[in-house]
């Protein structure tokens, strides 16, 4: 095999620019994919990280119906407090979750006493909040921004843009008024703690106020809350948990239906910007099948170039008595070789970019969020490069080589 | 036992919608250890008739033994086997491999074809270099010879397997006068040491006085045979 991979690798000295050139081409087709890659994969971590770490949590847990009628924040489906207990006692005993946040969520009207607005509220309590979403306090750019008490009992933190348009400011009274399921009115003054950044998405516009607010304002009497949110210790592990999760809330039966009580969503099905982090991982893929498409071609065309224009030479090896299975070898290992080193300079070169891209930190403004692009070094996809280009340098390499194996050497002779 | 034999040997070609009879009924025997030549013009059948002693080709009808061995019923994978331990080849362009040094081209049929221990594989290359005086140019690539040092390299090459038979055709059709004599007094030569059966065909015929049989053929027939009194007269 040492003899072969030698006369093979001579072999592609032989035509060194051809064999330069076709390297080259497969070189910047997997730089393009470690970069393609490793800024895609960055970008979507950073996405995915802003969406999940500032106010959606990994997973959420509801009471059966809700996210179908989320748009209209319901308070008539909510998780009772028996529930809450079975729920809870489900999530301590997951070692994959880190921690989780009960919520109740509504809508209200706020007045500054001159003008009144709608918004969507999320009452919570500030440290689990805090812990669940730990960039949320990062969000709130005016006022009191600690995790532990960002929101406390009398106080509410409301978005940018109602701040703006009602000219309200940190320490300004201000009354939410909110309809409870009954369908009764009441209403509580609060004073403005702090004022958020608006980040893009439906919940990216609630204003956040203590649980307890929320149970008095809506007169809640019995332990209920509307969600959970829960994060995880590995994001990793995300498809894990939520099936098992989905397993066992699918045994707490309904009340009265039988059917299972409660619901269970990843951040994907909540979030409409889910489908961002599905384009990119389609991009991703259409960068790889062209690296496919580069590496089959170049490889293809160099060894039928290679195999015709050294028909008389193989007519040599073939009548000294060269077996045809070591033509075969002969010529496939020299596609591979082209292959495998021009994935490794590729990969070399594309990892170099890579890391002067993330020395850069490189910073940009996407719709509202804020995001930094640090990319890793994206080990599976330099594996996977290099696999794609050794299988299809292999792949393309097998038709000249067997054409190379079965000529007859008479005929390959008179070409000398 | 002879080394090699062919009854009624005939060898058709389709040129077109032609069929071209090259080898209208040929039959030899050829005894170990001779130095034959097969003379004659272009297109008289001699590269024909190697090809088939070669296990190159097939003839249409009649057969042909090499050792003993009827290889005109050969696959592919046999009869490049059997080449490979009992035929080794001379060609017109010496048919050298670019990218392997002149030790290389050597050592190629030891390791492709007859897979030869380093050890055993580096005596038999350094002995045969020597024989054939190419020992002081072995890191040197085929562009770097000129046409005799070549061959030189190429006789080394076929010897180098211990083959019962060469074969060679038109060996000196590429190389000037004084050269070719000379190649074809290391043939002589080396079939002296080895004894090996030489059979090359050529239309050259000032180095014919060399073979110890002639067979001269005209249109696919061998129309005549000389024994040679004065061959083996070595290098002149």
């Amino acid at each position: 095999m040492k003899n072969i991979i030698k006369i093979s690798w001579r072999n592609l000295l032989r035509y060194t620019r051809r064999t330069l050139l076709t390297s080259s081409l497969i070189a910047v087709g997997v730089a393009l994919v470690i970069i393609f890659g490793g800024i895609g994969a960055s970008f979507k971590d950073e996405v995915i990280g802003t969406i999940t770490n500032s106010n959606l949590g990994d997973i959420q847990i509801h009471k059966k119906g809700y996210v179908g009628s989320m748009d209209n924040l319901p308070l008539d489906i909510v998780i009772p407090e028996q529930g809450l207990n079975k729920i809870k006692s489900l999530l301590d005993a997951n070692p994959e979750v880190k921690v989780y946040s009960e919520r109740i969520r509504f809508g209200a009207m706020i007045s500054n006493f001159v003008q009144t607005t709608s918004m969507r509220l999320t009452a919570v309590y500030p440290e689990k909040e805090s812990n669940t979403c730990p960039a949320l306090t990062e969000r709130i750019k005016e006022g009191n921004s600690d995790p532990k008490t960002f929101v406390q009992p009398g106080s509410i933190v409301i978005p940018a843009n109602i701040a703006a348009g009602m000219n309200l400011k940190i320490g300004d009274d201000a009354v939410l008024v909110a309809t409870n399921k009954d369908g009764s009115v009441n209403g509580v003054t609060f004073k403005i703690s702090g004022i958020s950044e608006n980040i893009l998405g439906p919940q990216g516009k609630d204003g956040y106020i203590h649980i307890d607010d929320a149970v008095s304002l809506l007169r809640i009497e019995n332990g209920e809350i509307t969600e959970i949110a829960v994060k995880l210790n590995d994001f990793d592990k995300l498809k894990k948990v939520y099936s098992r999760l989905k397993g066992e809330l699918a045994q707490i039966p309904g009340e009265n239906s039988g059917k299972p009580a409660f619901e269970v969503h990843s951040w994907e099905e909540l979030s409409p910007f889910s489908s961002i982090v599905k384009i990119v991982t389609l991009l991703i893929m259409v960068v790889r099948l062209v690296l496919v498409s580069i590496v089959l071609i170049s490889i293809l065309n160099v060894m039928m170039m290679s195999v015709y224009e050294r028909i008389g030479e193989i007519g040599t090896i073939a009548s000294i008595g060269t077996p045809p299975s070591k033509i075969l070898a002969l010529f496939l290992t020299e596609g591979l070789l082209l292959g495998f080193f021009s994935a490794l300079a590729g990969i070399i070169f594309g990892t170099g970019l890579l890391m002067i891209v993330a020395a850069a930190k490189l910073n940009f403004v996407f719709g509202m969020m804020k995001l930094s692009l640090s990319p890793q070094i994206p080990t599976a996809e330099i594996i996977l490069s290099l696999i794609i280009v050794v299988v299809i340098s292999a792949l393309a390499s097998l038709q000249p080589a067997l054409k190379a194996s079965k000529m007859e050497p008479v005929e390959a002779l008179r070409h000398v | 036992m002879s080394l090699l034999s062919l009854a009624n040997v005939r060898k058709d070609y389709l040129a077109g919608d032609v069929t071209v009879q090259a080898l209208k009924g040929i039959n030899l025997t050829v005894e170990k250890g001779k130095f034959i030549s097969f003379v004659g013009p272009s297109g008289s059948g001699k590269t024909t008739l190697l090809n088939l002693v070669g296990c190159l080709d097939k003839p249409t009808e009649g057969t042909v033994t090499v050792a003993g061995v009827e290889v005109n019923r050969m696959d592919r994978k046999t009869s490049a086997k059997f080449r490979g331990d009992n035929i080794g080849f001379i060609f017109q362009n010496f048919n050298l491999i670019p990218v392997l040094t002149v030790y290389e081209n050597v050592e190629y049929p030891l390791i492709m074809v007859q897979d030869i221990a380093l050890k055993s594989r580096k005596q038999r290359i350094d002995d045969m270099l020597d024989r054939v005086g190419m020992a002081d140019q072995r890191n040197k690539y085929p562009s770097q010879l000129s046409g005799g040092q070549k061959q030189r390299v190429a006789i080394a090459r076929a010897l180098v397997m211990d083959p019962k038979l060469v074969l060679a055709d038109e060996p000196t059709a590429n190389l000037d006068h004084d050269t070719a004599y000379k190649v074809i007094g290391l043939m002589h030569q080396m079939k002296k040491e080895f004894n090996t059966s030489f059979i090359f065909a050529t239309h050259d015929q000032k180095i014919v006085g060399e073979a110890e049989i002639v067979y001269t053929m005209e249109d696919g027939l061998i129309t005549k045979v000389q024994a040679n009194g004065t061959a083996g007269g070595g290098v002149k």
